[in-house]
């Protein structure tokens, strides 16, 4: 996976605001996902059909730290819900 | 809201054209149901026990039990795994949850099977609340509230259950083919709610290691996680369905009444365990923990 890859999300994956949280959730498989705020962030540019240079453009946009950190995080985010199936990724 | 059924002859399960396209497994990873999709509708097919189809708009049933199954062990299928799946096709929530009605609130359990759902029913019902469901949890919304629909009034429990609950008068069900776990039909010593009741309370059980008695509040995306694992729904590949179900789900888990419950499963401190659980039902949100 790198930065010029483009996330995929099933359609029986959906995901929902909750009290503060975001939760992920595959809905055929029961598999669940819960988000903080940031990462939430990352969800809705990921939905909105950025690709993953593009999500890291838009967080260091919104978010006081390093490019370096930036792409670090949503790269291991991703990589976390890739593992879980929650998204699939190409380019 | 309700679903007519039919029951035809007995029938071997002859092989179908297509295969399921989802099926939920027993513990030992052979079928327990296989879901099967036709245009009018669906087939549910309990291997060796019977065959169900499912109108697309779940208000209409028809079963064929294999040859040699009991009519109760037809209707216990019926009432405890197709009614809640019929139903989830006709906009209805229901939840693999028991719940009992207790000074006007509707106090609802749920949790993975054996955790003690029924149990905890019937142990309520049998001493001062009246029971509304033994699993099979039905959900509607009015007037900005969630109501609890009453299902069949009857309980179902493992044999060490029965004998330690379940006062000798009470009536039995028929016995069905495939558990050991016996059903008791409601009465004067198992007191049953016919009428709709505010869900007030949800708890969502816990395995038993808790060495005492566990009651602590659980987060919105926590019940939700906990709601959709708990939740009937017949055809997880129809989109609309499904982003209709998470909403109702999504709306259902921002009620503030989810705690998740532990206590150790010994019959001897189920008294106890009532009392404290009745009086944290009837406390107002705001003064607990």
């Amino acid at each position: 996976m790198n930065l010029s890859d483009k996330v995929t999300i099933p359609p029986q994956v959906m995901a929902r605001m909750v009290g503060d949280d975001t939760v992920i959730l595959d809905l055929a498989s029961g598999t669940y996902y819960g988000l903080d705020p940031v990462g939430a962030r990352v969800w809705k540019f990921v939905v909105d059909g950025q690709s993953l240079a593009r999500v890291c453009e838009l967080m260091l946009a919104e978010y006081d730290v390093s490019r370096e950190e930036i792409e670090r995080d949503v790269l291991a985010l991703v990589q976390t819900l890739l593992d879980k199936q929650l998204v699939s990724v190409g380019a | 809201m309700s679903v007519s059924v039919q029951t035809l002859g007995a029938r071997p399960q002859a092989a179908l054209p297509e295969p399921p396209f989802h099926h939920w497994t027993m513990p030992d990873g052979s079928t327990w149901t296989a879901f099967f999709r036709f245009d009018d509708g669906y087939l549910l097919r309990f291997p060796e026990l019977a065959d169900f189809r499912v109108s697309r708009d779940g208000r209409t049933v028809v079963a064929w039990p294999v040859p040699g199954v009991s009519a109760g062990t037809l209707e216990h299928l019926h009432l405890n795994q197709v009614l809640p799946l019929a139903l989830s096709r006709q906009g209805r929530l229901v939840l693999h949850a028991s719940a009992v009605e207790f000074a006007g609130l509707g106090v609802a359990f749920t949790g993975e099977s054996g955790r003690g759902k029924s149990t905890l029913a019937a142990s309520l019902a049998t001493n001062g609340a009246r029971l509304l469901t033994d699993d099979g949890l039905q959900l509607s919304w009015d007037a900005g509230r969630c109501w609890i629909t009453p299902s069949h009034p009857s309980v179902r429990l493992w044999e060490d259950s029965q004998s330690a609950l379940i006062p000798r008068e009470v009536e039995h069900a028929p016995a069905v083919d495939y558990t050991v776990k016996a059903r008791f039909l409601a009465g004067d010593a198992l007191a049953f709610c016919d009428q709709l009741q505010p869900l007030t309370r949800v708890y969502f059980l816990g395995d038993g290691r808790a060495s005492s008695l566990v009651i602590e509040p659980a987060r919105p995306a926590e019940a939700l996680v906990e709601l959709v694992k708990n939740s009937f729904l017949l055809d997880i590949e129809e989109h609309a369905l499904l982003t209709w179900h998470f909403d109702e789900l999504t709306r259902l888990a921002e009620l503030p009444i989810y705690y998740r419950l532990d206590y150790p499963r010994r019959y001897e401190d189920l008294p106890s365990i009532r009392e404290a659980i009745l009086q944290h039902a009837a406390t107002d949100k705001n003064d607990t923990p």
